[in-house]
Parts: C-alpha cells; sequence; structure tokens
C-alpha cells in the first residue's frame, strides 16, 4: 500500500516524522488533503490542524500557527513556525496539549473563525474517538 | 638564580591564573551544554529549510515555472559583487576560534579579488571586526553584542540590509561564513553560499518528475516568505552553532591552560625546593665553617 512521507519541524525541532497514508493540511487557500502521487507543489499554510492518518487507520492531529508545506510524490514536509501535537496517553494529557494548541493558534491573532473552526476539528476528532492516544 | 621569594612570588601568580582559567571552563561547560541543545534544535529546521530550498532551486532551474525569475535562483556565472557575512565571537580566550573564520574571510577576499569581483563585509562579533579594522580593511556593517546572546529577531535584522541589496541588485553573491559546533572538543568552519541557492546536482529520480506548483499561485508572496524565513532562519543557525562552537573552543582553551598551569605550578615549585635546599646548605656550610675557625 502507498504510503506519504511526512515530516513537521519547527524551530523547537521535529514533531513528526513518519509514513502515513493521507494528510489534511490548512492551506491559506483552503483546507487540502494530500494522498500519495499528489502532484509536487509548495503551499503557504496559516493556522489550523493538520491531521494526519496513519498507517492504522488511526489520527494524529497537530496544530501549526503558520508555515510552509512543500508536497511532492511521495513525501510532505511541512515548516512550521510553531506546532504542538495533540497527543498524550490520559484524558488529562490531551486536554492539556488541547489547552496549549488553541493558545498558539491564539497567540499569532489569527481571527476568530479560524480558532473557532480549528478548535472545533480538534474536540469532534478527540471525541469520536479516531485519535489515536 | 633567582631568589626564594621571586619565586614564591610566581608560584601564587601562577596559581591565581590557574583559579581563573578553571573557572572560565566550568562557566563555558554550563554554557556550552545550553548553546548545544539550542543548536542541535533549530539544526533540522535549518537542514529542512535548506533542503526544500535547493529542491525548489532545481525544479525552477528546470522547468522555468511560471515566470518565476527571481534572483534567488538565478546562476549568475560572473558575479561582479560578494557580500560575505562573517560570525565571530565578541570575546577572546577562545584559541584559534576567531582566528579561524578570519583566515577564512581573507581567503575568500584574496580570492574574490584576484578574480576583480568587489567584495562587501559584513561582521558580527567584536573580534572579527576589531581585526579588519586594524588591518583597515573596509566593513560595510558592523554588529556588536549578537553573538553572546543571539535572538531570531537580532538576526533578522542583520540579514535583512544584505538581503535588499541582494534583491535590488547591488550585490550579486551572498555568502555567511561561521564557526560551527561538531562536537565537545572540535569546531568546524562553514562557508555557505546564501544565495543564489544551490540546486544539488542530483536527485532521486520519483521526487524531480513533476512540475512544482505554488499555492497561492497569482503571486510570488509564498516565495518571497519562504525565501525570507530562509534568510533569517540561517542567520539565525549560524549565530546558534558560532555560540556553541565558541563555548566548546573556549572550555577546550581553558582546559589547556589549566592543565599548563598546574605543569607550570610544578615546575616552579620544584626550583623552589631546589633553591630552598641550596640556601640552608650553604647556611650549614657557613655555621659550620665559622665554628672551625673558632678551633
Amino acid at each position: 500500500m502507498n504510503t506519504l512521507k511526512l515530516e513537521i519541524v519547527t524551530p523547537e525541532g521535529l514533531i513528526f516524522s513518519g509514513n502515513v497514508k493521507n494528510v489534511t493540511l490548512p492551506g491559506s487557500e483552503g483546507e487540502f488533503g494530500v494522498y500519495p502521487n499528489h502532484a509536487s507543489l509548495v503551499s503557504l499554510l496559516k493556522a489550523g490542524v493538520i491531521d494526519i492518518e496513519l498507517e492504522d487507520s488511526k489520527h494524529e492531529i497537530v496544530a501549526i500557527n503558520w508555515g510552509h508545506a512543500k508536497v511532492s510524490e511521495n513525501s510532505v514536509t511541512v515548516l512550521a513556525d510553531g506546532a504542538v501535537a495533540i497527543s498524550g496517553g490520559s484524558d488529562s494529557q490531551v486536554a492539556e496539549s488541547l489547552a496549549k494548541a488553541k493558545e498558539l493558534i491564539k497567540s499569532i491573532g489569527e481571527s476568530s473563525i479560524a480558532i473557532a473552526t480549528a478548535t472545533a476539528k480538534i474536540e469532534s476528532m478527540s471525541k469520536s474517538g479516531i485519535l489515536k492516544l | 638564580m633567582s631568589s626564594l621569594k621571586e619565586i614564591k612570588r610566581k608560584i601564587k601568580s601562577v596559581e591565581n591564573t590557574k583559579k581563573t582559567t578553571r573557572a572560565m571552563k566550568l562557566v563555558s561547560t554550563a554554557k556550552l551544554n545550553r548553546a548545544k541543545i539550542a543548536a542541535q534544535q533549530s539544526r533540522v529546521y535549518a537542514d529542512k529549510i535548506n533542503e526544500v530550498l535547493s529542491e525548489i532551486a532545481f525544479k525552477i532551474n528546470q522547468y522555468k515555472v511560471g515566470g518565476i525569475e527571481s534572483r534567488f535562483f538565478d546562476e549568475i556565472s560572473s558575479p561582479k559583487k560578494v557580500d560575505i557575512i562573517f560570525v565571530t565571537a565578541d570575546k577572546g580566550l577562545c584559541g584559534g576560534f576567531n582566528i579561524q573564520t578570519i583566515k577564512a574571510v581573507s581567503n575568500l577576499m584574496q580570492e574574490y579579488k584576484s578574480k576583480k569581483i568587489k567584495v562587501r563585509l559584513r561582521g558580527v562579533g567584536k573580534k572579527g571586526l576589531a581585526y579588519f579594522k586594524f588591518k583597515d580593511i573596509e566593513l560595510h556593517s558592523e554588529y556588536v553584542g549578537v553573538s553572546s546572546s543571539p535572538s531570531y529577531e537580532k538576526a533578522s535584522e542583520i540579514i535583512k540590509d544584505a538581503i535588499d541589496d541582494f534583491i535590488k541588485g547591488v550585490t550579486d553573491k551572498i555568502i555567511l561564513v561561521h564557526n560551527g559546533y561538531l562536537n565537545m572538543i572540535s569546531q568546524e568552519l562553514k562557508i555557505v553560499d546564501l544565495v543564489p541557492v544551490n540546486p544539488p546536482e542530483y536527485f532521486e529520480e520519483e521526487s524531480s518528475k513533476s512540475m512544482m506548483e505554488l499555492e497561492p499561485e497569482e503571486d510570488e508572496t509564498i516565495l518571497e516568505s519562504l525565501m525570507k524565513k530562509y534568510f533569517e532562519y540561517n542567520m539565525y543557525y549560524a549565530l546558534i552553532d558560532s555560540l556553541a562552537a565558541e563555548h566548546s573552543a573556549r572550555m577546550q582553551a581553558m582546559e589547556n591552560a589549566t592543565n599548563n598551569a598546574t605543569e607550570r605550578v610544578e615546575m616552579l615549585t620544584l626550583a623552589y625546593n631546589k633553591a630552598r635546599q641550596e640556601s640552608i646548605t650553604t647556611e650549614l656550610i657557613e655555621i659550620i665553617s665559622g665554628v672551625e675557625s673558632m678551633k
């Protein structure tokens, strides 16, 4: 089965690296999904969440504030200014990283709509239980 | 033969020096740990952004993607004016750290001068600036106080001028020279051509199959913002990396100094003991001969 190699890096270090089924990125012109064999593309990213579908069909979420994405056939590289991975073993840890992610998006003074969509997405995904936690 | 008192004073002085160098070593070790972590963290990002940029450069050169005749990627066969940005420390006492960078910059200047290419220097760090001022070499801009506490804002401020000149066409090339951290005991001199971005000669086939699209596509904002990030981050990384290297160089230099001081104290103590013994012997002989003559 085809997979994409995804890497998310920030000035603080590597946030995510691994093979994924597909990934949804918050492009400045709108959200877009990337599957394997996507055409080469460089895009500006706005504040929002990156939705990653892992090989085992579980999902992982990374919130970013601003960045660039470079897509080629089999790899996606995201260069973000700040990123928070929503993860953790227990509910409280998840809640904590959720709060951090919200703060990150808020911190750049993005419109309240962006914050609302991002947080709504994070919350709905964490409730639906498809997140790999 | 130096007198006892004199030797004793020397020992004391060397011991004081030893205390200083040892303290400096400890301070550098502590600072190095922090600087090292910062450098390692940002290395990932710096590597990635360079990789992305060189891939873009490759594709732009190969496909001449939609009207982006950006100067950033044009390979210039005969540059007329080159900007060299170098990073040295504000402080000395770190072995060959500063000299290494200075030498590299001087060599580059020689090389370009022989090709009749104008060179402009932009310097960061007191030590490097002082050297070129002493040699009466003109410095285009000087930045002091950045190398000891690098920050992203300061880095972007330094590089901004250089980019503006490049975009306006005043300069044709920007080279960044700095010392980088390799490991605890060695540093590595890095000479990076910032622009024009050199595309790698070889690419894995799969990654260069298709043309590259840019989004948003109507203007060049995306490339501009990416380039800006690229410059600023490279500058920032150069500062952090240089700081880590400076501390590791100083740590080593101070360790050597401490060892040398220890050796010197040992030698002096030996000389002191010898001198003491000699004076005792002389005194004894005097006493004995005095007693002998009384008989």
